[in-house]
């Protein structure tokens, strides 16, 4: 026996539209409209932000000069620049990890932290520094006040740059492709292809993480308040 | 078995029961499941908050940080998913839209959690956990709507995000159809699952409905049982009574209950009464009694209580089980039966004794007649006319004697006191030439034929022999009466099997009608029966013979092919060995031809006394007439004698007293000579000391051969 969506049973309640069922109905109604459009806007919203990358600098074509680290001519070498304390990077170290498994050696990776000045070494005591140190074939460097990020063109935590025997850029961009989301990515493997001698499919891509620089007064805001 | 039980409930008309039972529990797995979500639906999202804190709790710019974005859709889209699913509950529980939201909302909180953990695939296990929690309801139906959240969230990020959730930029369209196949992977086998509860849901449901209504029925049975019933526990306190034993005893059930069997219990029966549940929990399974009841209003009633001890599967006693009946009224229907009873024997006593005396009394003046007349007939010298006056008055004071015989001995037959004498073998054939030569004038004055065929090699029976002359003599008798003149009569025996003798007497009478054929054996029925004039007699010879026909073990029937026809009697007995032939001349009557005996003949009915006395002394007799207990007495405390012949009806006293007396006082044995000749009687006088009982009226013959015997028996 089947009864309609609002009928419990024939016996139990007979479902009748008395006064105050009716208001109830309305209300059922009026509430099951707010959830579906508020449910909708606010998964919207969400997706939109988590969706939308951060800015890019003014990226060298050429190992900057003027960096301090040290670049390495024996393999290419792969640069991240970080923000210590932004949860969306871990998406971006975590798929640093995968990528640097697989490059089995053939490059060398350097994953800087920024560190404003001023601050102590908590600023960098977190998670997303010691994964990033347990990763073989990564050295871990502290970027002072974001000196080394504004050299390499960084403007955004998880920004990766992937440089030759002579220091050329090769690749430029974010090794996620969504804000948080570990995943397989373009960067990634385009990244991999370029170390192995195939074409990339992209040599740039959208970089999703916190901004590592205030540009303005905007830009104090996180997208999605802006 | 399910199918079975169904159709069973089907012929019941129980289904109906089965049905709301069924949708009764569905509610209640509704609503259960619906508060459960409730339950969960908050956890979840303080859980979705509390991974947020966790895992992204700021987001940052440069050294400066906001809170994260995953923050506030943990409180708001976590909010907004989880209090309208938690308000249905309340508003429509176990409403269908009700676990169809519950079942959207739980997807979306998967697609909630799933991004807030950064897409990690262990979280994508709430999906498949959640499609488990919702086949709780045991709705296949709410699984579909959430497999279609599913399908419709993979299939909208494929479109517009494609890398929140496949990690590509460009998906396939089959990848949101092979991860939606995963999910129905899944749900086929939560639907099967569904479908089986529902199947057992509804053979429960059946269950419960048969057991409901075999319950009631019993329960209707328990209670509305015309007998009292009552569950007595263990403590001895009714657990359970039913209307009938609450107005049996006048006690309210609530009284009832409150009580012991005991308390309501006549006091003379409460020992019996625990000796039997003694008995029940020891010995027996089941005790019967008849008990009283002390009814509220004081009122003591009877009734028959059976009760039985019931157990469990393991044989542990659980209660007593007793039926009660109210047998007060059959009790007082008893009492007043018996004393019904009582009274009809006390009328039938007075009857007997009026017939007793009655019998004594028209036998008392016959007897000086046929003594005289029986004498006289003997009496050598006397004219042929004289001789024949005589043989008349004889025959019919004989007739007289025995119409009063008849009457007594129906008597007898309707009491079952009718006794035989066993004599030894009988000679059918000589008591059947006797009886021709009784009733031989008779049929010679109507001039009948009558002729005796008898061919049976094996004629003698073990019987009273005047009993079956008398029976003889009334088929005869009968046979004559209701043959016109000129008619024949023939008298045939017969052994068609060896041991079997077959008597019949046939005539070509008036013969009988079919309708009265099966009463001619009835007493008083003669003048019906023949349909024409009340002939002689009181219709009484063939209700006697058949009886005692039947008290040898033999069978008696007319047959008659109607009106006009003849009719047939037939008489079949077993046969026995004759005595030698020495013991049968022995054995037979033989004139009286021993010593003389002093004799005290004792006889207040004057004529009586005179004529014996004369004819004692024309044999030889020392005889001294008394009619009264105290000249009698007087004689013997004068004289000697051999036997007293004595009245039993004395002016002063009894004849029992007399002979007991005399008995005591002189050794003396004696004659009763009475007109009672009733059953009771004849045992009197035995135990008096009589050695014989002659019922009047006698002749002289017979009081001869039973002073020979007498005279043998005393020594």
């Amino acid at each position: 026996m089947e009864y309609s969506v609002l009928q419990v049973s024939p016996r139990l309640r007979s479902f009748s539209l008395q006064p105050r069922r009716t208001k109830t109905l309305f209300v059922t109604a009026l509430l099951g409209l707010a959830w579906t459009v508020g449910i909708a806007f606010g998964l919207r919203t969400l997706l939109a932000y988590e969706s939308t990358p951060g800015t890019i600098g003014a990226v060298p074509r050429q190992w900057p000069s003027t960096s301090q680290i040290e670049r390495l001519t024996n393999r290419p070498t792969l640069v991240m620049l970080v923000h210590p304390r932004c949860p969306c990077t871990r998406a971006s170290v975590a798929e640093l990890a995968q990528l640097m498994a697989r490059m089995q050696g053939k490059v060398d990776a350097y994953v800087l932290f920024l560190k404003p000045r001023q601050s102590g070494i908590e600023w960098e005591d977190t998670d997303l520094r010691r994964s990033a140190a347990a990763i073989p074939s990564v050295r871990i460097l502290s970027d002072v006040d974001g000196v080394e990020a504004r050299r390499f063109g960084a403007e955004t935590s998880g920004h990766t740059l992937l440089f030759d025997l002579d220091g050329r850029l090769l690749f430029s961009g974010g090794i996620t492709e969504f804000r948080g989301h570990a995943a397989d990515n373009t960067g990634e493997r385009s990244i991999e292809s370029l170390v192995n001698g195939r074409t990339p499919a992209r040599t740039a891509t959208s970089v999703f993480g916190c901004a590592l620089v205030k540009r303005s007064q905007e830009g104090d805001k996180p997208g999605w308040l802006k | 078995m399910a199918k079975i039980a169904e159709q069973s409930l089907q012929s019941n008309g129980w289904t109906d029961r089965a049905d709301e039972l069924f949708q009764q529990h569905r509610q209640e797995i509704y609503r259960n499941t619906d508060q459960l979500f409730a339950r969960l639906m908050l956890f979840q999202w303080v859980a979705a908050i509390m991974i947020a804190m966790t895992i992204s709790p700021r987001t940052w710019v440069g050294q400066s940080s906001y809170i994260h974005i995953h923050i506030w859709a943990a409180i708001f889209v976590g909010g907004a998913i989880s209090i309208f699913p938690i308000w249905m509950t309340r508003a429509w529980p176990g409403a269908a839209l009700t676990r169809h939201i519950i079942a959207v909302a739980q997807m979306l909180m998967s697609v909630l959690l799933i991004d807030l953990t950064g897409g990690r695939i262990e979280t994508h296990f709430h999906v498949f956990g959640s499609l488990v929690i919702l086949s709780f309801y045991r709705d296949w139906r709410v699984l579909i709507s959430a497999t279609i959240v599913v399908y419709l969230d993979h299939f909208l990020r494929g479109i517009y995000w494609p890398y929140s959730v496949y990690g590509v930029l460009s998906a396939s369209p089959w990848r949101s159809i092979e991860h939606a196949g995963w999910v129905i992977f899944e749900d086929i086998f939560l639907v099967i699952s569904c479908l089986r509860s529902i199947r057992e849901m509804r053979f429960v449901a059946n269950r419960t409905a048969a057991l409901e209504s075999s319950e009631q029925n019993f329960r209707q049975i328990f209670e509305e049982a015309p007998i009292g019933m009552a569950v007595v526990g263990l403590d001895s306190r009714y657990a359970q009574v039913n209307a009938s034993l609450c107005n049996m005893v006048g006690y309210s059930e609530e009284e009832l209950t409150s009580r012991t069997p005991s308390e309501i219990t006549h006091r003379d029966d409460i020992d019996k009464d625990k000796q039997l549940t003694q008995r029940l929990l020891s010995e027996t399974t089941r005790t019967c009694v008849e008990k009283r009841y002390v009814r509220k209003d004081g009122e003591i009633i009877w009734a028959t209580r059976t009760a039985c001890l019931m157990r469990d599967e393991s044989g542990k006693p659980r209660h007593y089980l007793a039926m009660v009946e109210d047998i007060t009224q059959r009790k007082k229907d008893a009492v007043a039966l018996e004393e019904a009873k009582n009274e009809a024997e006390r009328a039938n006593r007075a009857k007997d004794d009026f017939l007793a005396a009655l019998s004594h009394e028209l036998r008392t003046p016959l007897t000086p007649v046929l003594m005289s007349a029986a004498a006289l007939e003997q009496e050598p010298g006397i004219e042929p006319e004289l001789r024949r006056q005589f043989g008349m008055m004889r025959r019919n004071v004989e007739l007289e004697a025995r119409l009063i015989d008849d009457l007594l001995d129906l008597t007898r037959v309707s009491h079952d006191k009718l006794q035989l004498l066993f004599s030894g073998p009988v000679d059918v054939h000589s008591l059947l030439a006797h009886s021709e030569q009784i009733v031989h004038s008779d049929a010679r004055n109507k001039s009948l034929v009558l002729r005796l065929e008898l061919t049976a090699n094996e004629h003698h029976v073990a019987g009273d022999a005047a009993r079956i002359n008398q029976v003889f003599w009334n088929l005869l008798k009968n046979a004559i009466k209701f043959t016109p003149a000129g008619g024949q009569i023939t008298v045939r025996t017969a052994n068609p099997t060896p041991g079997q003798l077959v008597l019949t007497v046939s005539d070509n009478g008036i013969g009988i009608d079919q309708q009265t054929l099966p009463f001619v054996f009835r007493a008083f029925e003669q003048g019906d029966i023949r349909g024409l004039q009340p002939c002689s007699g009181l219709g009484l010879g063939l209700s006697i013979s058949k009886a005692i026909v039947e008290l040898h073990g033999g069978t008696i029937r007319a047959e008659s092919a109607g009106p006009g026809l003849g009719a047939v009697f037939t008489e079949e007995l077993s046969t026995v060995l004759p005595f030698p032939e020495a013991q049968i001349q022995a054995s037979q009557p033989r004139r009286f031809r021993g010593k003389s005996h002093r004799l005290l003949v004792v006889e207040d009915h004057e004529p009586t006394l005179a004529v014996l006395t004369r004819l004692l002394r024309d044999q030889g007799h020392d005889v001294m007439p008394a009619s009264t207990v105290q000249d009698a007495l007087a004689l013997a405390s004068d004289h000697t004698f051999d036997f007293v012949i004595s009245d039993l009806g004395l002016p002063d006293g009894s004849g029992i007293d007399l002979m007991m007396q005399l008995s005591n006082d002189y050794g003396l044995r004696g004659i009763a000579l009475t007109g009672y000749g009733m059953a009771e009687d004849l045992a009197k006088t035995e135990r008096a000391g009589f050695l014989a009982h002659l019922v009047k009226p006698i002749n002289v013959d017979q009081l001869h051969r039973v002073l020979e015997r007498a005279q043998v028996a005393a020594g």
